[in-house]
């Protein structure tokens, strides 16, 4: 039964729906105004719920004039811009590597309002086709700049048949209350295989969303990793498709939350074909008053039979008001298939803890290395060691705020 | 005299509601080996963790002085700084902390806590290069992280490796033998050898008399329901391998 009174739009809200009408989205516009942003009753986003924590919605992002500092170096990269969602010039590209852009978005639409509001409000996309084994780390920069305002960005990413890539995206731009929506389309061909990073290093008054869609071929081979360590309030959402026979995708994620903030991710995933594979494992430490949302979701669709698919969520509590949520969930339409998951939190290990202090090293040394210690899972995959270096730089950043 | 290495005045310790240790007294020297040997249970483990500093364990009496210092009010890390060293029965694995890593924060937080400056890299590669040879450690076992997926024999060998690199003038060995088998036994005991001196003391908690053919002690003293019943020379190990600690028993009942 459809509800006969709209709903009471917040500022938010009332914002979002100017901003919609004016960018000729009007179907969305009138989506919001009748069930408002998704709440906690809209089961991807129960505990994000948008109505309550998206307090206010800047005016949309003019182009940027300046830029501010590179949120994060990774020595020898490629690197591309995207400001306030203007695909900039960039250097030469390497072999192997083409760029350009193309007039509007590139997530594949879907019933979830933030990709609905991104494919309404992204003017153009960065394009990059990759063919064969791309050598330098691409990297993809991606900035909201100047006074407080809504941007949104996409990028289409195409791996050819059999080629390599390692590619970071970084979120980051001016300290304002920003409201970003990023999105990334990725489409490995076959046998392509792909290392994709994305950081939120965005300043913390501001909100980062961010979708991240793969599309596997046969035989191809993804990790995926997720961190956020920046804004006060994000959600990445993680969607992937397996549609060629004998892929295989790791995903992986962090969050790292300090008090006050909210961050969630969440992973929808769906095995469509017969013999491919998964493994999941998102991590969350948490500290101060603050939340952190994992929700995973993987469905085996009937004929993909031989479907191996293994999720884990580890947390760390690091302060008795923090929050650790976790929502894993198995879909399973085939008969044949392993699937597991499994979801664990806890605080630092106070076995471990003395084991190390009764060494010598003082207990505030000892528990940052537990904490990179539960950490190095994640990191320790990645193959170049200027990236691995660069993440454990982003995670000894927010160490640095001391642990509790 | 001269300051004995530790002194354990008439302590009791509580776990819980449970009284543990009733009154132990030990005197160590400086250069001196002494054996604990207890039935399990009988406090042998809990004095080990005491004098390491471990947390839930309720001293309400006594006193212990490590080199004339009194260390009940010290932090694990700080009694380790103070020159005390605990070989774990049980070592604990962390994952994720690689053991060269680890071995080189916790010489240099020592080094640090003395006000010493940092060891160089290949001072410090040097010192486990030596330390592991004679513990048949190699370089991979130490890539490894700590003590995850060793086995039983390479966990005390571990041990035994950071015993050597961080210099402790006092080395508690708790039930170092166990799980170790014949040819791992040697190898720890040739190791824990090499560290006698006269500046260094031991206490070695041990349920058998075996490792006290190996590593043979100046003093042995019998572990009885939480307190010292009776002290000799190394003879008395055989003497309780051969009558068991039944007498004892009955002593408290």
């Amino acid at each position: 039964m459809q509800p006969t009174m709209p709903v009471r739009l917040s500022a938010a809200e009332t914002t979002l729906v100017e901003q919609l009408k004016a960018a000729g989205a009007d179907a969305q516009a009138e989506r919001i105004t009748v069930a408002g942003l998704p709440s906690r009753r809209v089961e991807s986003y129960h505990y994000t719920d948008l109505r309550t924590l998206l307090k206010a919605v800047p005016p949309l992002a003019a182009p940027a004039n300046e830029a501010s500092a590179p949120a994060l170096r990774v020595p020898g990269a490629f690197q591309l811009m995207i400001a306030n969602g203007i695909v900039q010039d960039n250097s030469t590209a390497p072999a192997g590597v083409i760029v350009g852009k193309s007039e509007g978005p590139a997530l594949t639409l879907r019933d979830d309002m933030l990709v609905h509001i991104n494919t309404a409000l992204a003017r153009e996309s960065l394009n990059l086709n990759l063919d064969g084994k791309i050598d330098p780390i691409i990297q993809i920069d991606r900035r909201t700049e100047g006074e407080a305002a809504h941007s949104a960005s996409s990028a289409r990413i195409y791996l050819a048949d059999d080629s390599e890539a390692t590619i970071i995206e970084t979120y980051s731009g001016s300290q304002a209350a920003h409201l970003s929506n990023h999105a990334s389309y990725i489409a490995l061909g076959k046998n392509a295989r792909l290392t994709h990073i994305t950081v939120d290093l965005s300043a913390r008054p501001a909100t980062h969303f961010a979708t991240n869609e793969y599309n596997l071929g046969e035989g191809a081979q993804l990790r995926s990793l997720v961190i956020h360590a920046g804004a006060n309030l994000s959600r990445a959402h993680v969607f992937a498709r397996f549609a060629g026979q004998g892929s295989h995708a790791d995903f992986t994620g962090l969050n790292l939350v300090s008090d006050g903030q909210h961050c969630d991710i969440t992973m929808d995933i769906n095995h469509a074909v017969p013999n491919t594979g998964s493994k999941e494992l998102y991590k969350q430490i948490a500290r101060g008053r603050s939340t952190a949302v994992f929700q995973g979701r993987i469905v085996v669709s009937r004929d993909a039979q031989k479907t191996d698919g293994k999720m884990m969520m580890q947390g760390l509590m690091l302060s008795d008001e923090a929050q650790i949520l976790s929502k894993p969930e198995l879909e399973i339409y085939a008969d044949d298939v392993v699937c597991g998951h499994g979801s664990t939190c806890g605080q630092i290990d106070e076995e471990m803890l003395f084991y190390l202090m009764s060494r010598g090293v003082t207990k505030a040394d000892a528990e940052v290395m537990l904490v990179r210690g539960f950490l190095e899972e994640l990191i320790d995959p990645i193959e170049h060691d200027e990236l691995r270096e660069a993440l454990a730089s982003v995670i000894d950043q927010w160490l640095v705020g001391g642990l509790h | 005299m001269t300051t004995p290495i530790l002194e354990i005045r008439d302590l009791h310790v509580r776990v819980e509601d449970r009284e543990i240790l009733k009154g132990v007294n030990l005197v160590l020297p400086a250069g001196e080996v002494h054996a604990i040997m207890g039935r399990n249970g009988s406090g042998k483990s809990t004095l080990s963790y005491v004098l390491a500093g471990k947390e839930d364990y309720e001293v309400t009496e006594g006193e212990i002085l490590l080199n004339g210092q009194n260390v009940l009010e010290m932090e694990p890390d700080e009694r380790a700084v103070a020159g005390l060293f605990l070989a774990f029965q049980y070592p604990v694995e962390v994952p994720g902390v690689a053991t060269m890593t680890f071995l080189k924060a916790a010489i240099n937080a020592q080094r640090k806590a003395r006000g010493e400056s940092e060891i160089s890299t290949p001072d410090f590669m040097r010192a486990v290069k030596e330390a592991g040879a004679q513990l048949a450690i190699d370089s991979d076992m130490l890539k490894r992280p700590l003590n995850v997926g060793f086995s039983g024999g390479e966990k005390k060998r571990a041990e035994i490796l950071q015993m050597a690199l961080l210099k402790p003038t006092l080395c508690v060995l708790d039930e170092t033998d166990s799980g170790l088998d014949i040819d791992a036994l040697q190898i720890v005991s040739k190791g824990v050898n090499a560290l006698r001196s006269p500046e260094r003391s031991m206490l070695v908690i041990t349920h058998y008399q075996r490792l006290l053919n190996h590593i043979v002690p100046d003093v042995v003293h019998v572990f009885s329901d939480g307190r010292i019943v009776e002290s000799g020379d190394k003879d008395l190990a055989l003497q309780l391998e051969a009558r068991g600690y039944a007498d004892y028993e009955k002593d408290v009942a």
